[in-house]
């Protein structure tokens, strides 16, 4: 019934918020929640914080606006090529990285991003720190690019991305890809005596996570119709994906979804109501509140839900 | 031949021979207990061939294959299942979850899978408790859930660290139940164990281990009169005058 409810939403929300703002903010929660979503496989089904998926976004980003503005390469291509591009990607840092436990894998993620922005910052054929603009075309779905003030394509294409998103985790939630996220999650070592190889399986939730993170990356690419280093390679970006997973409620199904809403509705409301100089102050709420949720809610908002209902029964 | 045999195995952790050249087989069908006092080597002997060790010398074959230098999650896919000293359950898991992870080994489907797992846990007696948070049972029950995640895998051949460890008598007692159970399945069992009273009925041969070393392997009765063993255990005052 819920999920019913919440597609229902979902669909009419550009219809009854016709005006660019709201819609906007539409944009960015999916956009948001499918980063979220993608970042929760790893570091909330197998328990690997891996604070450096602002990689696959830049991957994901970078791919498909170079091979436009270079090649003429539609967006979609430039789309399909760039999540291959960050599957490769997370193969290497994977098996790089994975045989490091705990606070050391994070440690590896951190430095492998700052890596790769640095590489892209000094680097002119890839736009350096001036960034790359996106080549503007006709407006359609065919070219990824939608013009004016109605925002509700591209709305409707990132809901598809994130549907399709959930999705895929719903599936795996109950497949033994799943349990066997979870086990290497709950105890590698005791994994490992029911046969399960954690390592094939970390690459594996790795890799679908870079796919998800990596269209997300060539979503806002064509949104914002601009990237830099500073935008779509900087760490606040795996840092807030984070968050919305950890907020929402870590290695659950909606949890990220729930997680992008509250902090982008956070961030938004605090950045509209305290002007311009709201950006400080939004992100001590937000630090604040992730704060109190890490003491008293450690389960998330789909904790606090299923406390909730428990009450209720 | 034996579907275990371990041969002149030495395992040394720096400067201290933890096993020193054991040999010792275990057939098929067997109980068979592996004993000895505090820091005698029979937990590192355990995990050597549960594939967390990798022996300096020696060779381990199980069913004729050679397993000396295998990783645990090969042991397993081998058909080795083990439980551990101190519980490694999924804490966060329900009961059944836990299993269903060991149920996925060797099973074609999800419903295949939880089938399995489903059967093993009536098996086990912990089929009331399946939907638990493995974090909310008891110690005894929390091992047999070990027990019960190793069965799901298929092995053929469980091997039990301390089963026993920890339990009161009606626990240990329930859980001697389980294992002559699972030993009537068909499956091989070798298990460390502490409580003698435990392990001495329901063993088929006793391996007695002592500062790394094999001092004694046999039925229970007569392991349990050797001179060797008693001073291993007692000190050799007690050593009974002949």
């Amino acid at each position: 019934m819920l999920p019913v409810a919440a597609a229902v939403i979902a669909l009419a929300y550009p219809k009854v918020f016709s005006l660019p703002y709201p819609q906007h903010v539409g944009v960015l929660i999916c956009m948001n929640a499918l980063m979220a979503v993608a970042w929760n496989i790893t570091g909330g089904y197998t328990g690997q914080v891996a604070l450096g998926n602002t990689v696959f976004f830049g991957i994901g980003a970078y791919t498909s606006s170079l091979l436009l503005r270079d090649f003429g390469v539609n967006p979609w291509i430039g789309m399909l090529a760039g999540t291959i591009l960050s599957m490769i990607a997370a193969v290497v840092l994977g098996y790089t990285t994975f045989r490091l436990r705990g606070y050391y894998f994070t440690i590896a993620c951190i430095a492998m991003a700052e890596i790769v922005s640095a590489i892209v910052v000094n680097t002119r054929r890839l736009g350096g720190a001036v960034g790359v603009t996106i080549p503007i075309r006709d407006a359609s779905l065919l070219n990824f690019q939608f013009h004016g003030t109605n925002k509700a394509p591209y709305y409707y294409t990132i809901l598809t991305f994130l549907a399709v998103a959930l999705f895929v985790v719903y599936r795996v939630e109950r497949s033994k890809l799943g349990y066997y996220f979870r086990a290497i999650r709950e105890d590698e070592d005791g994994a490992r005596a029911l046969g399960v190889n954690p390592a094939r399986y970390k690459l594996i939730a790795f890799m679908l996570s870079a796919l998800f993170t990596s269209v997300a990356g060539t979503f806002y690419a064509q949104y914002v119709m601009f990237i830099d280093p500073a935008s779509v390679l900087a760490q606040p970006v795996s840092v807030s994906m984070c968050l919305m997973a950890v907020l929402g409620g870590l290695g659950t199904l909606w949890g990220p979804v729930l997680g992008a809403m509250a902090l982008i509705g956070i961030s938004e409301a605090t950045r509209v109501t305290l002007g311009g100089t709201g950006q400080a102050v939004d992100l001590m709420i937000y630090g604040l509140l992730v704060i109190v949720f890490a003491v008293f809610q450690p389960t998330g908002l789909m904790g606090m839900l299923g406390k909730l209902k428990a009450r209720k029964e | 031949m034996a579907l275990l045999e371990v041969t002149n195995l030495t395992k040394r952790f720096g400067g201290l021979v933890a096993n020193d050249d054991v040999t010792m087989s275990v057939n098929e069908g067997e109980i068979v207990g592996l004993i000895g006092p505090n820091g005698a080597g029979k937990t590192t002997l355990f995990n050597s061939i549960a594939g967390v060790y990798n022996p300096e010398q020696g060779k381990i074959l199980f069913r004729g294959e050679d397993i000396t230098r295998y990783n645990p999650e090969q042991a397993c896919q081998a058909g080795i299942a083990r439980t551990f000293q101190i519980v490694r359950v999924f804490k966060g898991m329900t009961v059944l979850d836990n299993v269903m992870v060991g149920s996925y080994l060797r099973s074609q489907s999800d419903a295949d899978a939880r089938e399995r797992a489903l059967e093993v846990l009536k098996f086990t007696g912990l089929y009331p408790k399946k939907d638990y948070l493995a974090s909310a049972l008891t110690i005894a029950d929390k091992k047999r859930l070990e027990m019960a995640r190793a069965l799901a895998t298929r092995p053929t051949l469980l091997m039990l660290d301390e089963a026993m460890a920890g339990l009161n008598p009606t626990e240990c007692q329930a859980a001697v139940d389980c294992i002559r159970a699972i030993s009537r399945e068909g499956i091989t069992i070798l298990m460390v164990e502490h409580v003698m009273e435990v392990i001495m009925p329901i063993s088929d041969r006793i391996v007695v281990l002592n500062s790394g070393k094999k001092i004694a392997e046999g039925e229970p009765k007569a392991v349990s009169a050797d001179p060797e063993v008693i001073k291993a255990y007692l000190g050799g005052k007690y050593v009974a005058r002949s």
